[in-house]
């Protein structure tokens, strides 16, 4: 959900708004700015915006008092700005109590002193405002503009480290003329990684919707408050239109910049069928692997595994035919296994559509399979999975954990990523089948000593933990069969509960 | 409407070709210059090496043809590599329809960057009602610097192009035929420029 954030304007102890940046526009909305932001907090807001127009003509903070004794509330995150000119003001306003300082004009005319700032202080306390105008950076007011395009202004800052920005478009400041969401969207597709927060222009909901859909971290919102045209708090947002046509609730877009956590049920293939039981409620055929695989895509997995268990040399040839069909109709990764023994039985899944194989048995009988597969194909083509069990250390087992090898599981997956394997698939013989949570130890382990993709197998029962594989196992996926054939973990909940855990996750 | 996927020695082409027929299209594979010439739509899809890629591309002539298209092109994974000036993968020279360079992705991110990553964009042309942030399935160790031509840009360790566009060709890092729902609707938008 975008924050809202409230600006309160100070100009002779009192709330008002200017309207184009101009002093003479001022309009008096509140005598109490104290129980104005009080208000603000008991209504749901959060951020607060807190502007000293006084100190900003005279160059000196003048409402440092009134900051602190808003700041004593509690539960409000408050930045405070203008007439910041000297490390001792700056010092002033974080001792107050302030989260941030938000800075303007400064950054443009003595970009030097900020960068001292930054050093002594911290770039997380500096919240950097940009006022554009005509593509270029406004300052003092808006009275001056520089000569500094946006794009080389904020890239300059971003490298100092600050991450933090307000941007006004300086025509727009006061107007209810709507917010800049063409020049928001053109300042993320530059600056993906950046926490943007919009300011000026909102007239009302509306607005709020459009700058939550452009990625939008915040708004900071003024006018629309105190003239009545935002309730706060801002009521659930009215449906969107997506891809496809369906309509569905306005999706926050996630943080930037986060590779998913990926969730990828298993499904055990004998003659054809799927082996487990599975309880979708409306499903025609349980049996039908490839009914299911679009089915589980619809959930939300983010990729699909089938392992081949047909113990008859006949069941066997059925498989590529089956994979084919799969990789018709699905629309997600899919990763094949199970039986795979030379480099022509992978050639013929690949040319059926797998877009991964998983090597088992066969790469510890013969590992050289690994080079050529990755060499021909690519090293995302190929995943090794790996059947282990603890005693004193970690052993390696194949041909379904009946036959141990003698291998060290992290010596083995070390020499599967130097041979070129894109992930390693571990399955922890201790954890599978207990549903106790997966082999979290050796997961990290793993996940500290090799440089590809670790995905976690064996043990999963609640949606704890998955949580903890991705967590304290550091895995970068995490698989199950049971928990997800038998409906004890639905995944859009499983992938919900992640996201509140502040996992990332791909929501559908 | 005849839709070319440009053949070639490597990838899975198929996967491009499945996606397109869960859009109702049919469309021909082939490496035949008058064939790609002529299409309405031409899509240059990949995964595999650089170089290798390259050379066969120089053997076929297409690393004429393709540059020279007029009708949409859509470039994909290392499609869209090749269709930049320069891959650092064998120091590879592209075919130079993009000016951004290619470079590898080093530690602390784990390389490849593979799985689902959500990408920022201006929901317009191939992104035409998606909603932006919206997740894509990548699988790259390379990736092109953010530049002029970008027109989507997603973080892996830092900025990188998920999507450049110039005149009528564009081009994505990720798979849209792997990307689940969103990854047909921009495979839709593509079609139907």
């Amino acid at each position: 959900m975008i924050e809202i954030i409230p600006a309160i304007d100070l100009m002779g102890g009192k709330c008002v708004r200017l309207s184009g940046g101009r002093f003479d526009t001022a309009k008096i909305y509140s005598d109490n700015p104290f129980d104005m932001a009080l208000k603000f907090r008991d209504s749901g807001v959060r951020y607060l915006h807190m502007v000293d127009l006084d100190g900003a003509r005279t160059g000196n903070p003048v409402h440092i008092g009134l900051l602190k004794e808003i700041c004593s509330i509690g539960g409000l995150t408050v930045d405070f700005g203008g007439g910041i000119r000297t490390r001792d003001s700056f010092k002033s306003v974080l001792d107050a109590g302030a989260d941030r300082v938000s800075i303007g004009s400064l950054a443009v005319t003595r970009p030097e002193e900020l960068a001292d700032w930054i050093t002594d202080f911290g770039a997380d306390r500096i919240f950097l405002g940009v006022d554009v105008k005509n593509e270029k950076v406004a300052y003092h007011g808006w009275q001056s503009e520089s000569a500094i395009g946006w794009q080389e202004f904020i890239g300059s800052w971003l490298a100092k480290g600050i991450n933090r920005i307000f941007c006004t478009d300086v025509e727009r400041d006061g107007g209810l003329k709507g917010p800049a969401v063409e020049l928001y969207q053109r300042i993320l597709l530059q600056f993906p990684g950046i926490e943007l927060i919009a300011s000026g222009g909102v007239s009302g909901p509306e607005d709020i919707l459009a700058l939550q859909e452009a990625g939008i971290e915040g708004v900071i919102v003024g006018k629309a408050i105190y003239e009545g045209r935002l309730d706060l708090p801002i009521p659930l947002l009215p449906e969107v239109k997506v891809g496809g046509g369906q309509k569905v609730r306005s999706p926050t877009p996630p943080a930037i910049g986060g590779l998913a956590k990926r969730i990828i049920p298993c499904l055990d293939i004998r003659d054809g069928r799927t082996v487990k039981g599975v309880n979708f409620i409306d499903i025609r055929d349980a049996g039908d692997p490839v009914e299911l695989a679009v089915r589980y895509a619809d959930e939300g997995a983010d990729e699909l595994v089938f392992l081949d268990i047909t113990a008859t040399i006949e069941g066997r040839k059925t498989f590529p035919s089956l994979v084919r069909q799969i990789a018709k109709v699905l629309n997600i990764p899919f990763t094949v296994g199970g039986g795979i023994s030379t480099f022509e039985d992978a050639v013929v899944l690949l040319e059926a559509g797998a877009d991964k194989i998983s090597l088992n048995s066969a790469a510890v009988n013969h590992p050289e399979i690994i080079d050529k597969l990755a060499k021909s194909f690519g090293n995302q083509f190929v995943v090794l999975a790996i059947d282990a069990r603890e005693t004193l250390n970690w052993e390696v087992y194949i041909n379904g954990g009946r036959v141990p090898t003698g291998l060290d599981l992290f010596e083995w997956a070390q020499e599967g990523q130097e041979r070129g394997c894109g992930e390693i698939l571990f399955t922890s013989m201790n954890h599978d089948g207990t549903k106790h949570g997966f082999a979290n130890q050796a997961l990290a382990r793993l996940s500290n000593r090799l440089t590809i993709p670790i995905i976690a197998s064996g043990g999963a029962g609640k949606p704890e933990h998955f949580r903890d594989a991705f967590i304290s196992g550091k895995a970068d996926a995490a698989l199950a069969a049971s928990v997800f054939h038998f409906g004890d973990i639905p995944i859009p909940e499983l992938k919900k509960y992640l996201y509140q855990e502040g996992i990332t996750v791909r929501l559908k | 409407m005849e839709i070319v996927v440009i053949k070639y020695n490597a990838g899975n082409i198929g996967s491009v070709s499945n996606a397109l027929g869960r859009l109702g299209r049919s469309c021909t594979v082939t490496d035949d210059p008058e064939r790609i010439r002529n299409a309405d739509k031409v899509i240059f899809p990949g995964v595999g090496e650089a170089s290798n890629t390259m050379r066969y591309l120089k053997d076929k002539g297409l690393d004429l043809i393709i540059p020279a298209l007029q009708q949409p092109v859509l470039g994909i994974c290392l499609g869209m590599q090749l269709m930049c000036s320069w891959s650092e993968e064998g120091d590879t020279p592209g075919l130079g329809i993009f000016n951004e360079k290619v470079k590898q992705f080093s530690r602390p991110v784990k390389v490849p960057h593979m799985g689902w990553n959500s990408i920022q964009f201006i929901p317009d042309g191939i992104f035409k009602s998606l909603v932006t942030r919206s997740y894509v399935y990548f699988v790259h160790s390379y990736y092109a610097e953010p530049g002029a031509e970008t027109l989507s840009t997603c973080v892996y360790g830092s900025a990188f192009s998920a999507a450049l566009y110039r005149d009528n060709f564009y081009a994505v890092q990720f798979h849209p035929e792997k990307s689940g729902e969103i990854g047909q609707q921009i495979l839709k938008n593509f079609i139907e420029l």
